[in-house]
């Protein structure tokens, strides 16, 4: 089987249709990150989640007014898998007692479910500034080892079009958290684990993005009578195959994840679906016309 | 072909390797599945025959993370702002001020706390010196103190100085942590240090959280405790049996071979000759061989019949008319003892005040190797607290040479042991930390003047762990839980089944994939794959790292990721056919020319993986270990692997292959 052979598409000269796509989805997420905002997880924020099992039938809105009172905070409630539901607090009060409440309040408001407690986190709000702090280094991390790696492995073009779309990926996809936070039935919250998915999904636009930047590096010594455009046209449309093959297998397996990871791991491989669609998007429509853009003001100052 | 025998032979290297680190994990999985087929009774015999065997194969297998068997994780803070104050005299508004604002400093910073005070207390008062609140020459001689601060130590000694001090109250909280955490009766524990002032404790299996949380936070201190007196320790412990006596002739029986033992053990403690003047304890100690209490110990209840006493069936009672015992229990058997003594009609039947404790080290161990502890008799008000102690060092009796504790207290501390051991002469006292016994003497004579002796100790050891515990828990260590994570066992299941069928079912995909796009080169792709996600699986193995459901992710994530390298390879394969190149030249070119595209991309994501291993917690270093593993192996596979295959179909056998 063979898909994209001898692919000649005229993608660099159409850039203009990505720049649209691009600018109206960043618009959105920045918009969206701006008014709405991202909801941090208790890893980053501190508080308490408790998982309780056997509540099949029974409605959010249900657990959630059973449990206002006693907890004297208004949870956050929201299902968790099949049989059970994800009930976050964020209070500094003392762990036991808080958890009695609650699973003794349950208990008696829906005594013909066995209701038992599955999963517990608790993060105390200084362990959370450590984690946060961990998180945002090593973002900023990331960043900087990828970006002066590509600075001494290629040109400085490539460099600021690699990093303009590992920004373009990570702004979007952060942005899609919040705009469909609430609207989709699982926990969309910023933790630990969405962090990781993140610096993943940099990973993996990058990837991407490199092998078209290979690409680009031979073709300009071999085409060397060619203009920079038709270069880096010629190359996506070479590097094309391979491109979509990539992302069909991974798109496989973080698809499987979603679906048959469990719960626990729904977020994280939504982030990576999302990071995967985007950043083999990016690489073509971002990234390489970045250079290409570059270039001509090069040339231009030049002339 | 030549040329690939250092391919080959690496290859099979690694596989070797990865078998060898893998084998007990899947022996482990065959014994499990085949002792999940067996009756109960039939297991329960098995794993009493082979349990070394089970032991060794569980400690040797790829361990599944907290989140897979379910269990608590907890992160625990030592105190060190409570420290300092602790160990600060003369405390004025300035130390108070400076120890207020590292307080909370530390909590919004990456500072510890000792760091954060003394900056502090430096801004605030350029010209201050710390010393005045540490200083501790007056008190010892510095012998067996970590540092002498004296007036003129300059702030750089103290801080030096209360680090050292920090650093010695976290270790000494993972010794507290870990008394406790076996006290409770669990399996694979895992105790570990992380930065300077946290704890993180890994309870597999455990779902308590409760009882956990207050074992794990209630606040140690060393203590001087007088003990009960052994005669009517007896009468108790006679009574306690007696409740637990299932019939009246049974209970009638114990009782008369109770009353045989007690007359026939008449000997005294353990070395009271040599006494020095006025500073002697003697460790109570009761081991001669030919010792009733020591030789009567044997597998309780073996070869009873008819209804048991549970109590007797635990323990062996050790009935003394000098010694506070209450008996001597196998180490294995201490849950089960708990939970009798813990009643309270039980309790009610102890002499007024009295507590049971038990002994912290095994003292005795039986000749098949299994180790008892004793359960001793401790009145549970304190007589002294552990900070009166400024110095304990080993020393030895010029004379016999054998082994001593040496004991300092200051003025305070000597006054109030003066008047106890006056009191209390011929009895019994024990040094007592976080409910344990660390040590238990009887009291030879007063002791004025602030310097105790304890003899009759058996070793040099014994001496050096009696020191080790009243230097480090003279103050007290506050933990904190500052986060926990548990997870219920049908959720953990839930979780495994989750990520193995994940793992099966997005290699199988990928591998049809493979094969339907490239033909004969997709199987070639594949065979790398499999080989590619046993190596992983041997890495961790091989590492010892634990398999946590996010590192399953990391895997699943891989094997869509891994065959990357072949697509690369592969697609410019089939770019240099379609130039006209014959299948070896292309295969040649292909792997050549597509080799700096597949580093740059793989280099780069590595970093990205340690990186995240540098700053992630728990379970986000196993995502980023499989993530790092992946992508090594991966490397391997695709390049190595598939050209050894690829060259053996072209060159050796003449085939043609497709790349689809």
């Amino acid at each position: 089987m063979r898909l994209f052979e001898n692919a000649d598409y005229a993608l660099i000269p159409n850039r203009h249709i990505g720049y649209v796509i691009s600018g109206t989805l960043l618009t959105i997420g920045v918009i969206s990150l701006l008014v709405k905002g991202l909801a941090l997880g208790i890893d980053f924020r501190g508080g308490m989640e408790f998982v309780v099992g056997n509540t099949t039938d029974i409605n959010t809105v249900e657990i959630r007014s059973a449990l206002t009172e006693t907890l004297e905070d208004e949870p956050e409630v929201k299902r968790f898998g099949d049989t059970g539901h994800l009930i976050r607090i964020s209070t500094t009060k003392d762990i036991t007692t808080m958890e009695n409440r609650l699973l003794s309040t349950l208990q008696q408001q829906f005594p013909d479910h066995d209701v038992g407690i599955e999963k517990t986190d608790v993060v105390g709000p200084r362990f959370a500034e450590d984690l946060k702090r961990g998180a945002i280094y090593a973002v900023l991390g990331a960043l900087l080892v990828i970006f002066l790696y590509i600075m001494v492995r290629f040109e400085w073009r490539y460099s600021l079009g690699a990093v303009a779309a590992l920004v373009h990926d990570v702004t979007i996809t952060l942005g899609l958290f919040s705009v469909l936070a609430g609207l989709v039935p699982f926990s969309l919250q910023i933790d630990q684990s969405i962090i990781a998915a993140f610096l993943t999904i940099v990973g993996y636009s990058l990837n991407d993005t490199v092998v078209v930047f290979d690409r680009v590096r031979e073709y300009v010594n071999l085409f060397k009578t060619e203009p920079f455009d038709e270069v880096v046209n010629r190359s996506i449309n070479a590097t094309l195959s391979r491109t979509v093959v990539t992302s069909v297998t991974t798109l496989i397996v973080v698809s499987i994840l979603f679906f048959f990871g469990g719960e626990v791991l729904r977020g994280f491989s939504f982030a990576l679906i999302i990071g995967v669609i985007i950043g083999t998007y990016s690489s073509v429509f971002v990234a390489s016309p970045t250079i290409v853009e570059l270039n001509r003001r090069l040339e231009k100052s030049a002339a | 072909m030549q040329g690939n025998g250092f391919k080959i032979g690496l290859t099979i290297f690694f596989v070797g390797l990865c078998g060898f680190y893998l084998f007990p994990s899947v022996q482990n999985l065959y014994v499990n599945y085949k002792m999940s087929n067996m009756e109960e009774a039939e297991r329960v015999e098995y794993q009493e025959e082979n349990r070394q065997r089970l032991n060794n194969l569980e400690r040797n297998s790829l361990s599944l993370g907290l989140d897979l068997q379910g269990g608590m994780h907890v992160t625990l803070e030592v105190e060190v702002a409570n420290l300092l104050d602790q160990l600060a005299v003369n405390q004025d508004e300035a130390f108070q001020d400076a120890l207020q604002t590292a307080r909370q400093r530390a909590e919004q910073e990456d500072v510890s706390v000792v760091e954060a005070f003394v900056e502090e207390f430096e801004a605030a008062n350029p010209d201050g010196r710390l010393s005045r609140y540490f200083r501790n020459e007056a008190q010892g001689q510095g012998q067996g103190q970590s540092q002498e601060i004296t007036r003129r130590s300059s702030n750089s000694e103290v801080q030096e100085y209360l680090q050292a001090q920090a650093e010695s109250a976290v270790q000494n909280g993972i010794e507290v942590v870990r008394n406790r955490v076996n006290q409770y009766g669990v399996t694979e524990p895992s105790i570990q240090q992380q930065g300077s002032e946290r704890i993180v404790v890994e309870l597999p299996g455990v779902n308590e959280r409760k009882r956990v949380r207050d074992l794990l936070e209630s606040a140690s201190q060393l203590s001087f405790h007088l003990m009960a007196n052994p005669q009517q320790l007896q009468e108790s412990v006679q009574r306690i049996i007696d409740y637990y006596e299932p019939t009246a002739e049974d209970s009638a029986r114990i009782a008369e071979a109770n009353a045989a033992d007690t007359a026939d053990t008449s000997a005294g403690p353990a070395d009271t000759s040599g006494t020095a003047e006025g500073t002697q304890l003697a460790a109570s100690e009761q081991e001669a061989p030919n010792d009733e209490g020591a030789t009567a110990l044997t597998e309780p209840g073996e070869g009873e019949t008819g209804p048991q006493n549970p109590l007797l069936a635990a323990m062996q009672p050790m009935p003394r008319q000098d010694q506070p015992v209450f008996g001597r229990v196998f180490a294995s058997d201490t849950a089960k003892v708990n939970e009798l003594i813990s009643k309270r009609e039980v309790k009610k039947m102890l002499p007024p005040g009295i507590e049971l404790m038990w002994t912290a080290n095994s003292r005795f161990t039986t000749e098949d190797g299994r180790e008892a502890l004793q359960l001793l008799a401790v009145q549970a008000e304190p007589e002294l607290a552990g900070e009166v102690v400024t110095q304990a060092s080993v020393q030895f009796d010029r004379q016999t040479n054998e082994p001593k504790v040496s004991i300092t207290m200051n003025s305070e501390g000597a006054r109030e042991w003066d008047r106890i051991t006056a009191a209390n002469v011929g009895n019994n006292v024990s040094i007592v930390l976080d409910n344990l016994v660390y040590s238990n003497a009887t009291i030879q004579t007063r002791i004025s003047g602030g310097r105790t002796e304890i003899t009759g100790l058996d070793s040099r050891q014994e001496a050096q762990d009696i020191v080790t515990v009243l230097q480090s828990g003279r103050l007290s260590t506050d933990l904190n839980i500052i986060s926990e994570r548990t997870v219920g066992p049908s959720l953990g299941e839930a979780s495994t089944r989750a990520g193995f069928i994940s793992v099966i079912s997005g290699f199988l995909l990928v591998v049809l994939f493979m094969i339907m796009y490239y033909r004969t080169a997709g199987v070639v792709a594949d065979i790398a794959l499999l080989l590619n996600v046993i190596l992983i699986l041997g890495i961790l193995a091989g590492f010892g790292a634990t398999l946590t459901l996010p590192g399953i992710a990391g895997i699943v994530l891989t094997i869509g990721m891994a065959v990357d390298a072949n697509v690369l390879i592969f697609d410019r394969v089939r770019e240099e056919q379609a130039t006209g190149k014959t299948l070896r030249a292309a295969i040649n070119a292909g792997y050549e020319e597509s080799l700096s595209a597949i580093l740059d991309a793989n280099i780069t994501t590595f970093f990205v993986g340690v990186i995240l291993y540098s700053f992630g917690v728990g379970p986000i270093k196993g995502f980023a270990v499989t993530l790092m593993a992946g992508i090594l192996s991966s490397l391997f596979t695709a390049i190595i692997v598939t050209r050894i295959v690829f060259d053996y179909m072209v060159e050796e056998r003449r085939m043609s292959v497709s790349y689809g």
